[in-house]
């Protein structure tokens, strides 16, 4: 009986023993006899990740966390224990990541070119990359975090839209009416206009096509001659040609002196000529005026009348003279 | 050992502030004597255990009796236990959370409190009661008195074996309750909610800790020493015939299932409490 005893005793609590330890190491996953590495991952925070997360390589798990534990510099080292069959990427990223909208989070491995276009994650990464021998890695920002962002878009949002309606009252909606049926006449008469103007516009466009073609060869052509300029501006020709034009221009510049000074003693002569001008317009002002000899002589009829007198005069003496001149000479010899 | 029983008396039968004051002073001497007689107990039991070779040929005996025989009933409410939380927990999560979360929830309910406090209870009516009766009988058939008469000492041979025991085959039936409550929650998810055992496996190990099963058999050692220790001692304080031991018996339900109740808040208190600060 006590032999029993004992051996009832005995196998119940070995039972009990061996079965709790076989479904705890069942529910925690444990892998009891098998190989596995370890490859430990560098991260600046490891957000809400514990030990017995899933490690994931391209979407399957192949993994679990080990431990994690604080390093030196403000660090965190993650020890990733993954199964033999897993072959990671060749530049490979950890990330760590919520799995679910309930708290569980799990670490993937991606490939470097495959991290997601945030300048912070990659700068991250980037900065964990220096320690030798370890994965880089970041996580990812939360269902928290994410939510939080996505709350205060929706106050400002929230925001926008009061101001929009205090701003969009009766009055703007009567005048945005007001704008939208005016757009809408506008509309319809470049409508018009543009039917009423077709051919024309057809036959300019035409002509504009037309144009574009010539232009088109003029390019052309342009492009061609510059490409002969080009390929003749390093012939000897062009080069006595510049030399040539070097010389005319020499020249133009003294030519262009000569002119200047020419110029400087055309505008002195014409000074004096404008003064003799202003003289002589003095002079004639005067002679108008009837002022002085030659003033009286053109503007008095009495000087005219006396002169012409005496011009008469002087001709009947002549006369006289030719008919009787010894009247008026006497020669006398001795 | 046996206290003194005596009415407390009301406020209105009190005539006079000295009386007030006296019946105060009498019911804080004799909280403190419970607790030197209990704690003087404790302390018999302890050193009832110097005598180890018949400590521990007795306690294989109580083993049997008190943990082997009480795994039927511990594997009957664990067995319902576990599919009704699986289908509570259908009924709560209906529409809102991911169903695998049943596997979540049945595994921190049983494996912290279900398993250990059920079971916990039963034990204390089966266990506690069958100390408490044994003993008040051997006390009222002065049978105790013929072992002390014959050299032996009652404690170390008839409680602490019996507290022993307790200790190490509450958690022994508790764990088997704990992995047959999952077991029974897994397959009336499978077949009842069509859940899929992959979904239940994944809600079961979302959250496991390998202390919520340290919790719980540590929880549920603390039980079996409080259950065989006031059976115990419920027993030894029996007199006056049958009628002595039913009271002791029923006493050392009560007072179990009172102190594993009270023993369930103190670890929540101080070992979860304190877990969920450091975390």
């Amino acid at each position: 009986m006590k032999r029993t005893n004992d051996l009832i005793v005995g196998l119940v609590v070995i039972g009990a023993v061996v079965s709790t330890t076989l479904s705890i190491a069942w529910v925690k996953q444990s892998d009891l006899g098998r190989t596995q590495r370890d490859v430990t991952a560098h991260f600046r925070d490891v957000g809400n990740t514990r030990v017995g997360n899933a490690v994931v390589v391209r979407g399957v798990v192949g993994g679990r966390i080990q431990a994690i534990e604080l390093a030196p510099g403000g660090w965190v080292n993650v020890r990733l224990k993954l199964d033999p069959s897993v072959r990671l990427p060749s530049d490979p990223v950890v990330l760590l990541n919520e799995s679910s909208l309930f708290g569980d989070w799990q670490a993937t491995v991606v490939e470097r070119s495959a991290l997601p276009a945030d300048a912070k994650v990659r700068a991250e990464v980037a900065e964990a990359s220096s320690e030798p021998g370890m994965l880089p890695g970041t996580s990812l920002p939360g269902i928290g975090e994410l939510t939080a962002v996505a709350g205060q878009i929706a106050g400002d949002v929230a925001t926008v839209a009061t101001r929009f309606g205090t701003a969009f009252d009766d009055v703007a909606a009567r005048e945005l009416h007001e704008s939208i049926r005016n757009v809408s006449d506008l509309s319809s008469t470049l409508k018009n206009v543009a039917n009423a103007h077709a051919s024309d516009l057809d036959s300019l466009s035409r002509q504009l096509q037309r144009t574009v073609v010539t232009l088109d060869r003029a390019a052309s052509s342009v492009e061609l001659t510059a490409k002969r300029v080009d390929s003749a501006a390093t012939s000897d020709d062009a080069r006595r040609l510049i030399d040539n034009f070097s010389v005319a221009s020499l020249e133009l510049r003294h030519t262009a002196t000569q002119i200047r000074a020419l110029s400087s003693r055309l505008q002195t002569t014409e000074a004096k000529i404008d003064d003799v001008l202003t003289a002589g317009d003095s002079v004639l002002t005067k002679i108008n005026r009837g002022q002085g000899t030659l003033g009286l002589l053109l503007n008095d009829p009495t000087m005219y009348r006396r002169t012409d007198s005496v011009l008469t005069e002087l001709r009947a003496l002549v006369s006289d003279l030719r008919n009787n001149p010894k009247k008026y000479i006497s020669v006398r010899l001795f | 050992m046996r206290l003194p029983s005596r009415p407390i008396t009301t406020g209105k039968a009190m005539r006079s502030p000295a009386a007030a004051i006296e019946q105060i002073g009498s019911v804080t001497i004799r909280g403190i004597k419970s607790i030197g007689v209990a704690a003087h107990f404790v302390g018999d039991v302890a050193a009832g255990l110097r005598d180890a070779k018949l400590v521990a040929r007795e306690s294989v005996v109580q083993a049997r009796r008190l943990g082997v025989d009480s795994l039927p009933i511990a594997i009957f409410i664990a067995l319902f236990t576990g599919i009704v939380l699986a289908l509570l927990a259908n009924y709560s999560f209906t529409g809102a959370v991911p169903l695998y979360f049943v596997g979540t929830l049945v595994e921190k309910t049983i494996t912290l409190e279900l398993a250990p406090v059920l079971t916990g209870l039963a034990l204390a009516g089966r266990v506690g009661a069958n100390i408490a009766a044994e003993l008040g009988t051997m006390r009222v058939t002065e049978q105790i008195d013929a072992l002390e008469t014959l050299g032996y000492d009652p404690l170390s041979f008839l409680v602490a074996p019996r507290v022993l025991a307790g200790i190490v085959m509450f958690p022994v039936v508790v764990a088997v309750a704990m992995i047959v409550g999952c077991g029974a929650a897994w397959a009336s998810s499978i077949s009842l909610l069509h859940l899929s055992s992959g979904e239940f496996a994944k809600g079961l190990r979302l959250f496991f800790e390998t202390f919520d099963v340290r919790y719980g058999l540590v929880k549920s050692s603390s039980f079996g020493l409080a259950v065989t220790m006031i059976g115990s001692a419920q027993g030894l304080d029996a007199e006056g015939g049958a009628t002595g031991v039913g009271r002791a018996a029923t006493s050392a339900v009560v007072y179990s299932a009172v102190a594993i109740l009270t023993l369930d808040a103190f670890w929540a208190v101080t070992w979860l409490l304190g877990r969920e600060s450091a975390v």
